[in-house]
């Protein structure tokens, strides 16, 4: 019996073999769709999750209220770990981590003691001795217990240590950063190479030596481990204490103002977990890190099941389309004694097989594309075939989405009616027009939400790629590892400039994107004290060419010049924002006071951007100070590499032992919105996976109509009726039903794309000129899926149609 | 007004390719009444789908009203057509969706005629078939009979000079098929031409002529005294 089935499956798949391809490739698109988002969640939600106690381990998240503004931070004073890990049984230890640049975090150019050359590295965290043990760090060589505790103590990954010491050797070699031989470091450790899928990712760790840390200034990540079964939610309370016990005292005694203290007053702090920290982290933290987002993953997730629903509705229409086909065996079987089950089972058995190949070939087809997806995603995952769940845990799904998208097809194929079949009185599928339409409606109204969508995306990141940033990001080198220059800066900076390819030179690694310094003081106006409203704001150190070389406005004022010898101790200039925020109406010449230092403002820029488009432009001030972190090189108009061989000369003559690295201000800027740019790829090219899918599901769908109307067109050919009223005759009954999904999915998109553009402070306004576009995109697919069949269907051999008798 | 010379069909499927029509001569005179008669499998169908341009003959010419219809193109033939022809067939093909008044006048609305001479020519033609009390009603609702008398008024509404029928009894008892064959009589009578394929002696007694078909080829011809349509 079930070889009978196998067999009349078969002969099914070779007589129709358009029909065959269509519903088994529609199938394993889908189902290689499906595959990929699932990857790609899979790894997205694996972060963090190598810990052994990752239950126990949480980062502290501190939140207060600041004239009327929540604002959140992951940064902490150096005592604070400390001070919970004694004040608090339930942590059985709390350790801090730094990743800011001036600490030491970031990048260095590294040089083996006994070797000439630097080799520029950028993965460098601090942390103490409890951190390294919280984040469960593994040591392939080196005594873990102590590994962070010496001061000038380095541990370094496992794959940098092969690099630099391919005889594995590493352990007690000393290493100097930017070649400062007054400062060796000794490796004490080599671990394991951090996970991938870690929030937190580095290759070198270097111990916390910090003599100016404080309870005023915040600069550490707090790590906690608990205690098993910790009630959370009461130690977050229990830790506000913190804040009369120890934040408060130290503020008072700096000469705080009663309502500054008031506001330290608002200070909470909460637990995040830590595998919570990859996706669920707010954008206000601002803590550096690389992070996911929660939101993609819901929305990739809702795709991958939409485009899987809409392969399995194909599938069904395509299966009862061609019911007319099959109704005669029907009828004949029963007729010689098949049951009713008999037939269920056999269309079952047949959609059964037809979804184990299709999953093949969808296999097949997402491990085709996989390289690509990786490509777009910046991920390196692979199909987990090692795994013991992979291959059955698909068998099972076929067999369950072979069964599941049988069944309409099995009943309604078997419940015809053996006298109506063989007398050719049976219309086939009258009744179903309604669910067929809503089937329709429901695939172009989701292909046209995603058309809506992608569309949107696309719009915006060309707003954000050609935006007036408020400065000129175009044709701006940033030499990166420079802080080895120390002292010869000036002369590395005045040979640059004389090259006729540079108009100018900067030296600060105070960038306006991702990578660049940041810092966080509060200001006041000078003899406003007693108010006490400080505003947080930026001081950048900087030099006298920085404006000019990256092209910033100046609104009023002047910019810094050498010919005033007090700029370099007393002058600032702010952006309009710290202007407004401090309330000044006319800033020029105004004193404004940092943390006891005060310092005359001498020219207001523009607001430029120089944070993500997500957030709105922060106040922010720029004094002269060294920074030699990085060397920004703005080219005259010309051919850069002719540019770039003369800078690498230069280069060459003043740093020989270190290779050349360099990016350009646009391509950093770019990366900055690497995130939103690589969400938008991976969203329109699943976009593109449904409405492939569902095209397939229209050309399914007219041609279930025109084989349900056969007849009615033969004979109204045989009437008489012209091509072109045959045409209209099936094609307008289509478009009505696209007419109405799209009428469905702008409100829908609208709604939905509304709500992603306000994650981002600067944004388009969606114009109607976007559904326009969605809608004739639509159109046109669904006209050109139609006419296919329509136009078949209008040359058709009227005889044709009547030979059913 | 038919002249069929040395005609042939034949059907290609992936494995076998069938002979139809193997070498048909058929002359058909205006105002002659046809019948074509013959095993099942012999070709009747075939013929009549040619003679009334449904089909293309793979061989062999075809001259209809002195047009040579063979080498005509799809539009061409449907431009000849309309107007000209009638279809009445076994199982009646009438439209399901559409009401007896709308399926009769579909032919019209193809010749775009407006609606008010629509409408006086199709209750006129309803009436005759004795029918008109019907016109709102869906072919589902109706008995074979009725069926087929609006099958036969969709067929002549156009007042077709030829009218082709197959097996138009051959789903009606017989009481019903008499009746059929008496309106074709009377349209015959009429001056209508009818070419019309039958399995049955008694309907064949109405034809003037009887063509006898076997295996693709014209075997016998016969001519009939013809009957007169009984009442
Ligand atoms: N569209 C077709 N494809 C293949 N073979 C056909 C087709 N139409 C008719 N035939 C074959 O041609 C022969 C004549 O058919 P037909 O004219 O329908 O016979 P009948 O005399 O019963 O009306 C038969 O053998 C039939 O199987
Ligand atoms: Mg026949």
């Amino acid at each position: 019996m079930f070889k009978n089935h196998l067999n009349i499956a078969w002969r099914t798949i070779k007589k129709d073999k358009l029909f065959t391809f269509i519903k088994i490739g529609g199938f394993a698109v889908g189902i290689a769709a499906c595959l990929l988002i699932a990857l790609f969640i899979r790894n997205e939600v694996s972060y963090d999750q190598h810990y052994a106690k990752k239950d126990q381990i949480y980062r502290v998240v501190m939140q207060g209220v600041l004239q009327g503004e929540v604002l959140k931070s992951t940064h902490f004073q150096l005592p604070f770990a400390e001070a919970v890990q004694s004040d608090f049984p339930e942590i059985i230890k709390a350790g801090k981590v730094n990743n800011i640049e001036i600490f030491g975090a970031g990048k260095h150019g590294i040089r083996v003691n006994g070797k000439q050359e630097n080799t520029f590295e950028e993965n460098f965290v601090l942390a103490d001795q409890e951190a390294f043990d919280i984040l469960e760090i593994n040591l392939k060589q080196g005594n873990p217990e102590t590994a962070l505790i010496e001061p000038k103590s380095l541990v370094i990954s496992k794959s940098k240590a092969e690099k630099y010491f391919p005889n594995g050797n590493a352990l007690e070699q000393t290493i100097f950063l930017d070649n400062d031989t007054s400062k060796p470091y000794t490796i004490t450790g080599v671990m394991e190479d951090i996970p991938e899928n870690s929030h937190l990712n580095f290759d070198f760790m270097l111990p916390v030596e910090d003599n100016y840390g404080s309870w005023t200034n915040q600069n550490y990540f707090t790590y906690v481990l608990v205690n098993p079964n910790t009630n959370i939610q009461e130690l977050e309370q229990k830790m506000s204490l913190i804040v009369e016990k120890y934040i408060i005292p130290a503020q008072i005694k700096r000469g705080r103002s009663a309502d500054f203290i008031d506001v330290l007053r608002t200070i909470e702090y909460k637990l995040q977990p830590i595998t919570d920290i990859y996706l669920k982290s707010d954008i206000k933290m601002q803590d550096g890190l690389k992070h996911g987002d929660i939101k993609f993953i819901w929305l990739f997730a809702a795709i991958a099941a939409f485009v899987l629903l809409l392969a399995m509705i194909n599938f069904i229409n395509l299966s009862t389309a061609k019911s007319a086909n099959r109704a005669k065996e029907v009828g004949l079987r029963k007729t010689i004694g098949a049951f009713r089950n008999n037939l269920v089972n056999q269309f079952l058995t047949e959609s059964v097989v037809f979804s184990i190949i299709s999953f093949v070939l969808g296999i097949a087809l997402a491990w085709v594309l996989l390289p690509t997806f990786n490509e777009i995603a910046s991920k390196n995952m692979e199909l987990p075939w090692s795994t013991w769940w992979f291959l059955p845990a698909l068998l099972i799904a076929a067999l369950l989405i072979g069964v599941l998208a049988g069944l309409y097809p099995a009943f309604y194929l078997s419940a015809f009616r053996p006298v109506n079949v063989l007398k050719g009185t049976l219309s086939v599928g009258s009744k179903s027009g309604r669910l067929r339409s809503g089937l329709v409606i429901f695939q172009f109204t989701t292909s046209v939400i995603l058309i809506i969508g992608t569309l949107i995306i696309y719009r915006q990141m060309d707003y954000i790629i050609s935006k007036e940033l408020g400065y000129n990001k175009e044709r701006v080198v940033v030499l990166e590892g420079t802080n080895i220059l120390g002292n010869k800066i000036e002369s590395f900076k005045e040979q640059l400039s004389s090259l006729s390819q540079v108009k100018n030179v900067t030296s600060t690694n105070y960038l306006p994107v991702d990578g660049g310094s940041r810092n966080g003081n509060t200001f006041m106006v000078e003899g406003q004290d007693d108010g006490g409203r400080g505003i947080p704001a930026q001081i950048w150190r900087v030099d006298y060419d920085y404006i000019k070389t990256l092209g910033i406005q100046m609104t009023k004022g002047r910019d810094f010049s050498k010919e005033f010898a007090y700029d370099s101790i007393n002058s600032i200039v702010i952006n309009t924002k710290m202007a407004s925020d401090l309330g000044l109406k006319d800033p020029i010449g105004k004193k404004i006071d940092n943390g006891g230092q005060t310092f005359e403002v001498i020219g207001v820029i523009e607001n430029f951007h120089f944070k993500s488009l997500k957030e709105d432009i922060s106040a922010l001030s720029l004094v002269i100070g060294k920074d030699v972190g990085a060397v920004s090189v703005k080219l005259e108009k010309g051919n850069p590499s002719e540019a770039l061989s003369s800078i690498e000369k230069v280069w060459n003559r003043n740093i020989p032992n270190q290779a050349l690295n360099y990016t350009f201000l646009e391509q950093e800027f770019a990366q900055m919105h690497d995130d939103v740019q690589r969400m938008g790829k991976i969203f329109n090219s699943f976009a593109l996976f449904a409405l492939l899918v569902a095209c397939l599901g229209l050309f399914a769908l007219s041609a279930f109509m025109v084989e349900q109307r056969r007849k009615e067109i033969s004979i109204r050919r045989v009437l008489g009726a012209p091509f072109k009223n045959i045409y209209q005759l099936l094609t307008l009954d289509f478009l009505k039903l696209i007419v109405i999904s799209i009428c469905i999915a702008i409100p829908i998109g609208w709604y939905f794309m509304n709500r992603w553009l306000e994650g981002f402070a600067y944004h388009i306004t969606i114009g109607w000129e976007i559904f326009a576009t969605a809608a004739l995109i639509a159109l046109g697919i669904a006209i050109l899926t139609i006419s296919y069949q329509s136009i078949g269907a209008a040359f058709l051999q009227p005889t044709k149609g009547l030979r059913t008798e | 007004m038919i002249q069929i010379t040395d005609l042939k069909k034949s059907f290609r499927t992936e494995e076998v390719e069938t002979l139809a029509l193997n070498g048909v001569n058929l002359k058909v005179e205006e105002g002659e009444f046809v019948a074509i008669m013959g095993p099942s499998g012999c070709g009747k169908s075939t013929l009549l789908n040619i003679i009334g341009m449904l089909d293309n003959p793979t061989e062999g010419s075809y001259n209809f009203a002195g047009h040579e219809v063979g080498g005509l193109k799809e539009s061409q033939r449907t431009q000849l057509r309309k107007g000209n022809l009638g279809f009445v067939f076994q199982s009646f093909n009438l439209i399901d969706e559409l009401t007896v008044f709308e399926n009769v006048e579909l032919p019209l609305i193809y010749l775009k005629m407006n609606k008010a001479e629509r409408k006086e020519k199709v209750m006129k033609v309803l009436e005759r078939m004795k029918i008109a009390h019907r016109e709102k009603h869906f072919p589902q609702q109706l008995s074979g009979g009725q069926q087929q008398r609006v099958a036969i008024a969709r067929a002549v509404v156009t007042n077709p000079k030829l009218i082709l029928a197959d097996e138009p009894t051959g789903n009606l008892d017989s009481k019903n098929g008499i009746e059929v064959m008496n309106l074709l009589t009377e349209l015959n009578q009429e001056g209508t031409t009818i070419v019309m394929v039958t399995h049955s002696d008694r309907d064949s007694h109405y034809a003037h002529r009887v063509i006898n078909l076997f295996d693709g080829q014209i075997v016998t011809e016969s001519q009939n005294k013809p009957m007169k349509a009984m009442v």
